[in-house]
């Protein structure tokens, strides 16, 4: 999957999950503000990432993951 | 069964007459069973049935137990406490009455830190009367 392939799908899924609209899913937004994430929303968000990119994502991961370019990043790193 | 109701209070927090489990009857990594027979001095016992408000409670007292059992093997000591943060998917398709025995299976579909994420489906007579999934947090 390069970075085309995991930028689509990261839109797909997480607009539809959190219902935000694919446009507000750009490099430099905050992942964390733009899904309006709470605590208990994280299981729902690593649910999901497993579910569509094969990966299931750990809390140390997520300390690395601040905007949507962060997350895209880490997803490269994981699929490696 | 791995745990009777004697001693169902050394994996759950809660108390009379609060105890909506009977019987641990399963606890592995992958989920959790449970029997519990409805009685008349429930708590939630009204013009014979219990409510679905006591069956949501006795799916996450499955949990309760589950997560005190696994954490007892592992020595961990005292049950933790544990909250619901969510319930979502709720499906309530019949009542528990009278002598009923409710038997519910927990599935744990995926947990993140402290926050699990549940299936449950609580049935009488292999029938499903409540089904739902709860996010649990433990303290």
């Amino acid at each position: 999957m390069n970075r085309s392939d995991i930028i689509a799908t990261t839109k797909r899924f997480l607009s539809e999950e959190f219902e935000v609209s694919p446009d507000a899913i750009e490099p430099e937004n905050n992942l964390k503000e733009t899904l309006d994430l709470d605590s208990l929303d994280y299981v729902d968000l690593v649910v999901v990432i497993e579910d569509n990119l094969g990966f299931k994502p750990t809390a140390d991961d997520f300390k690395t993951v601040a905007t949507f370019e962060d997350f895209y990043q880490l997803v490269e790193r994981k699929l490696q | 069964m791995l745990i009777n109701q004697s001693a169902v209070k050394t994996i759950i927090p809660q108390r009379e007459p609060f105890i909506m489990i009977d019987h641990l009857l399963r606890a592995d990594d992958s989920g959790f069973s449970t029997s519990f027979e409805i009685k008349e001095d429930n708590v939630f016992f009204e013009n014979g049935t219990v409510s679905s408000s006591a069956i949501i409670e006795n799916i996450a007292q499955t949990c309760a137990a589950g997560f005190g059992y696994l954490g007892s093997q592992a020595g961990e000591g005292e049950a933790k406490l544990g909250f619901i943060g969510a319930i979502s998917k709720l499906t309530v398709s019949g009542t528990a009455n009278l002598n009923d025995t409710v038997e519910t299976n927990v599935t744990i579909l995926n947990s993140f830190e402290n926050i699990h994420l549940v299936e449950g489906t609580a049935t009488v007579n292999g029938e499903p009367i409540v089904y739902c999934q709860m996010k649990i947090v433990q303290a």
